[in-house]
């Protein structure tokens, strides 16, 4: 049993993830890759507050969520006032530079990873615990995005994408809508990051690599850009799928390139066969 | 006292002069009509009134407040709504919902309100809906609601960006040609719109159809070359030689 709690913890963390990316890319339109920066940085916040500052592990999470939140309106300021491929090419840089950062900070273990990490749930239920814990939150993440998406302030997020300077000229802000999807978004990835601290109990800069950005954008993909459900099943589809071929027990050798020809395989199929993904026609296009 | 006033503006894109000294003046409850020839920047002055643009040079005044400095959306929100002369709907919202994206005060829109809609915002939610419905009803477009702008004949399209700018509420109604593109069919409900502007406010109006701009307006400026020619009563433009060699004679001839 486990085995499948830890399947489940994944796909609670993920299910976050492409949920708060899919706010960002599918919603919002914004085309960052950038999303494992929040995820990472809330982790090493989180860890470190509790490692080194002795903060209980929920207020850490909440930090380390706030933090990643306040970190990408740092970052967004600059960035999203390029748009289209202009972003993207800063949020690669940034992507990049993040990790190679990371691995030369002493105190968050440099490229070693960080490890002592206190676990947020202890004793022999501990992996039920927090399956229920990210699978809860996941439900939750899941709602607020469709409820923001497809209220008053979904429609604003929509006409925006649709004619910015008309948008303006009705005295909306396009800049503050941006902002605020990114700033969810990522501190929606802050969260998950947090959580993956306190359930891992170890954080290295290889975790949150391109390969990172790569998979949580391949779910969103697959799954439905700019559908509530579709990071759900994109989420469940990509963490069964490496599970799955464990089980053909061929050397990791051959398993490492098999999951990312994989992974790039159902992204390069979706886009021919089913651009709009596994839950369908996005709702409002 | 003016509602908004355009005081000595000045513009250049590189080389080419689009605004050139221009003074003008609306009051409430008047429609100032804007004509001249092609590029005469007619748009262009919109688009500074508006923010788009700003100014090399001059003032304009919102009651006694300057717009100078101030972004596109804080304009908006001061009560300066403007039509596009190719209308430019939400194509992706329907009908009811690009109205709704009229008003200026829109509580619903903020994060939380999206989140959770409060009883009060609910409630302020229901009445823009309400009155956007009851401006459907006026128009003659009660079934039109749930339709997307595609579906609907171009003059109705017009008609919808027309009632956009109505439910912003606001002082100041720029119109860029209500009526450009409009088969003659579908011309009556316009007609009938402008003619039933809301009182108060100052409305600038840019159209190509001389009949009308006669029609309607209060008083009229003449742009040729970016620059103010002629400003006056209808009949004084109308008179005025300088007008008919510039630009009656030739749309007469044309």
């Amino acid at each position: 049993m486990e085995y499948v709690y830890s399947i489940l913890v994944l796909v609670g963390l993920y299910t976050i993830l492409a949920s708060s990316f899919n706010l960002i890319i599918g919603f919002g339109g914004l085309i960052s890759i950038a999303h494992p920066i929040f995820f990472a940085l809330s982790a090493y916040v989180s860890a470190l507050a509790n490692l080194h500052l002795g903060v209980p592990i929920p207020l850490a999470i909440l930090l380390g969520t706030l933090f990643a939140a306040v970190m990408s309106v740092a970052l967004s300021l600059p960035s999203l006032r390029v748009s289209g491929d202009y972003l993207l090419i800063a949020s690669i840089g940034f992507q990049l530079g993040f990790v190679e950062v990371i691995k030369n900070v002493e105190i968050a273990g440099a490229a070693s990873g960080l490890t002592g990490i206190a676990s947020m749930y202890s004793g022999e239920h501990r992996s039920l615990a927090f399956a229920c814990t990210t699978l809860g939150i996941a439900a939750v993440v899941v709602w607020a995005v469709h409820r923001l998406t497809h209220g008053e302030y979904g429609r604003a997020i929509q006409a925006m994408r649709d004619d910015e300077e008309c948008f303006a000229s009705l005295g909306r802000s396009a800049m503050a809508i941006k902002i605020t999807l990114f700033a969810v978004g990522s501190g929606l990835a802050g969260l998950a990051g947090a959580l993956y601290a306190h359930y891992f109990q170890y954080l290295s800069p290889e975790q949150f690599g391109i390969i990172q950005s790569s998979l949580i954008l391949t779910m969103v993909v697959v799954g439905g850009m700019g559908t509530t459900l579709g990071p759900v099943l994109g989420a469940l589809l990509l963490i069964a799928l490496p599970q799955a071929i464990t089980f053909l027990n061929l050397p990791p050798s051959v398993m490492a390139p098999l999951q990312g020809m994989l992974y790039t395989g159902l992204v390069l199929v979706f886009l021919f066969v089913r651009p709009a993904g596994l839950a369908g026609k996005p709702i409002r296009q | 006292m003016a509602v908004i006033r355009v005081a000595g503006v000045r513009k250049r894109f590189g080389g080419i002069v689009v605004a050139e000294d221009i003074s003008l003046e609306i009051a409430p409850g008047e429609i100032l009509g804007l004509i001249g020839p092609n590029g005469a920047g007619k748009t262009t002055l919109f688009n500074l009134i508006s923010g788009i643009h700003a100014p090399d040079g001059g003032e304009i005044w919102l009651r006694d407040r300057p717009l100078s400095g101030l972004s596109v959306v804080r304009r908006a929100r001061l009560g300066i709504a403007r039509t596009w002369q190719h209308i430019r709907l939400f194509p992706t919202l329907t009908v009811l919902e690009n109205l709704l994206m009229g008003p200026r005060h829109y509580p619903g829109e903020a994060l939380f309100g999206g989140l959770f809609q409060p009883g009060a915002r609910r409630a302020l939610a229901a009445q823009s809906r309400a009155r956007a419905e009851s401006i459907l009803a006026r128009i003659g477009m009660p079934d039109a609601s749930h339709k997307l702008p595609g579906e609907l004949p171009f003059g109705q399209q017009k008609l919808v960006g027309l009632a956009r700018t109505l439910m912003n509420d606001g002082e100041v109604l720029l119109l860029d040609e209500p009526m450009a593109g409009v088969p003659a069919g579908e011309s009556a409900e316009i007609l009938d719109t402008l003619g039933a502007l809301p009182g108060d406010v100052a409305v600038l109006l840019i159209e190509h159809d001389m009949d009308l701009v006669f029609r309607f307006a209060t008083r009229i400026t003449v742009l040729v070359d970016g620059a103010v020619l002629v400003e006056g009563t209808r009949d004084a433009v109308a008179r005025d030689p300088a007008v008919k060699a510039a630009y009656l004679g030739e749309a007469a001839h044309g």
